[in-house]
């Protein structure tokens, strides 16, 4: 797929997944104060 | 290049827009506090686009590309873990420091390291001195990106080019402080986004679009679209040491971490890391891209580079000019460029300037000096590192993005240690704190010069290291600062509680 092997979209795509998740999960549970 | 009325309109126009903005920023500066921190006052969006201005350098548009046509797919991980710094500064450093700094008043981050490790003189005189030094080699490898833009769009000489970016950089800066600066970035930020999600999607398009591109520099070299080298730079145990350079080495950058203390209000954390990683990861991603397009076009004939020892450094520059023949388009993509490596420039000489006036000059050598003659100092400051960084530049090193992780690197071996520890570790102390920043920043010093130099000694080849040589430095720092601080008194509980010392980010 778009001239990649299998192993790179995954590494790389998987990666990026989850750091999107993680931060997504920071932004949803910070509460913005201490 | 030959240089053309539009194309001096242009550049021209963007420079007087920064000199501009230098001077109305000149006009809320009252004290230093304004100066350095812009009186504390940075709204949500200021605030994002100045981390990613302040990340975001030369190296982000000439470097990345540069690697890209180098070196092909192995170098990606520069493209996720350069953005996720800024949310790794935000999450790990940015939440405690800024709520701490409420009560304290810090201006600097060496403020925080003093107060934390109960080092008035010693650690914040260390903390100032190597953020000096390491801000100095992160500079020197900026200039050499603003020269090449101008000599390739002006073809003027090198030290021609030097002086003009640097009187600008270095006038609104001096003038205007941190709203300068943040300000600025805005609108550099701004353009640079803009830019180069039109440009970038151009120039691959150019050279046969996404798929042509990967599949043609596959048959170069397979391993240019493997996601990782089998063996020496990028292979596994690379990466993973290129994950800790740039993902905490910039985060805790003194030009990076100072950032968050300017911040108007805490909330802004919540959201900002992952803003900040979108659309820095698309930007920095299209970039890495546009250098593997331009592979492409010289391997196919379209340009070739010019004979200069970084000559693929000069590859984005080349595959604009060929994939837009419009001179207008060179200017403004010039000014794109400009703005990406000024936008961290400025930022660099405010926080020399913050760190010899603020840091040594207040609150070591003359601790009554009053806020008058500290504010002069910062602007002084500002206007020598500006200068002397620029006499060094103007021999340009073999590759930008070598001499930048270089920066980043001692940044890492220096920082990371005795600020993670200081946040999250209540058993760090003083002296273990500075074992492990003059430990850190000498062996990363040594490690980087005998990398750079390709020596062999001790039956190592430290050119072939499997390791960026920063992390090998980094392991230092962190040794010494576990074995000395468990060997030395503790900081007293009051501090540690006034420091929100402790094993959490934000407390409950």
């Amino acid at each position: 797929m778009l001239g990649l092997p299998d192993i790179t979209i995954i590494a790389v795509g998987g990666i990026v997944v989850v750091i999107i998740a993680l931060l997504l999960y920071w932004g949803l549970t910070f509460r913005g104060h201490d | 290049m030959e240089a053309d009325w539009i194309t001096i309109g242009v550049v021209g126009l963007y420079f007087i827009l920064m000199l501009g903005i230098g001077a109305w920023a000149s006009k809320k500066i009252k004290n230093t506090e304004d100066y350095l921190v812009a009186g504390r006052q940075l709204g949500f969006w200021v605030f994002i686009l100045l981390m990613i201005g302040t990340v975001c350098s030369g190296m982000s548009l000439l470097g990345v590309s540069g690697l890209g046509y180098k070196a092909g797919w192995p170098t990606i991980w520069e493209q996720i873990f350069v953005p996720l710094s800024i949310g790794v500064c935000i999450i790990f450093f940015g939440v405690k420091l800024h709520n701490v700094a409420k009560t304290s008043g810090y201006v600097t981050v060496q403020d925080y390291l003093a107060h934390r490790y109960e080092s008035p003189t010693a650690l914040r005189t260390l903390a100032a001195v190597a953020g000096i030094i390491v801000s100095l080699i992160y500079l020197v490898g900026q200039y050499t990106a603003i020269s090449m833009v101008l000599m390739w769009l002006f073809g003027i000489p090198l030290w021609l080019a030097l002086v003009i970016a640097t009187l600008v950089t270095m006038a609104y800066t001096a003038i205007g402080g941190l709203y300068a600066v943040a300000w600025a970035s805005l609108v550099q930020s701004i353009t640079l986004i803009i830019g180069v999600l039109v440009m970038a999607p151009l120039i691959i398009w150019y050279a046969g679009g996404f798929t042509h591109v990967n599949e043609f520099i596959a048959t170069i070299n397979p391993n240019l679209v493997m996601p990782w080298n089998p063996v020496g730079a990028f292979a596994p145990p690379y990466v993973v040491s290129f994950a800790l350079l740039l993902g905490l080495g910039l985060a805790c950058a003194p030009h990076v971490i100072n950032n968050v203390l300017a911040v108007k209000d805490v909330k802004y954390f919540k959201w900002s890391p992952l803003i900040a990683f979108l659309i820095y990861g698309v930007v920095i991603f299209l970039l890495k891209f546009a250098g593997f397009a331009g592979l492409v076009m010289v391997k196919e004939g379209v340009f070739t580079l010019p004979a200069v020892s970084n000559a693929q450094d000069f590859v984005i520059l080349y595959g604009i000019q060929y994939a837009m023949p419009i001179l207008a388009i060179w200017a403004i993509f010039a000014v794109i460029v400009l703005a990406a490596v000024m936008s961290t420039t400025d930022r660099l000489m405010l926080t020399i300037g913050a760190m010899f006036s603020w840091d040594i000059y207040k609150k070591v050598l003359k601790p009554d000096a009053d806020d008058k003659s500290v504010l002069l100092l910062s602007k002084i400051v500002v206007v020598i590192s500006a200068l002397g960084t620029m006499v060094i530049a103007i021999n340009p090193p073999e590759m930008l993005a070598i001499l930048i992780w270089m920066g980043i690197g001692t940044m890492l071996a220096t920082f990371s240690v005795p600020l993670l520890a200081g946040l999250y570790w209540r058993g760090a102390t003083r002296q273990g704190a500075l074992a492990s920043m003059t430990l850190g920043l000498s062996a990363a010093l040594l490690f980087g010069f005998l990398n750079y130099f390709k020596v062999k000694a001790l039956g190592m080849d430290f050119a072939a290291i499997p390791l960026h040589f920063s992390v090998y430095a980094f392991v230092i720092s962190l040794l010494a600062m576990i074995i000395v601080s468990l060997l030395t008194k503790k900081t007293t509980d009051k501090v540690l509680d006034e420091t929100q010392t402790g094993w959490y980010i934000s407390k409950q």
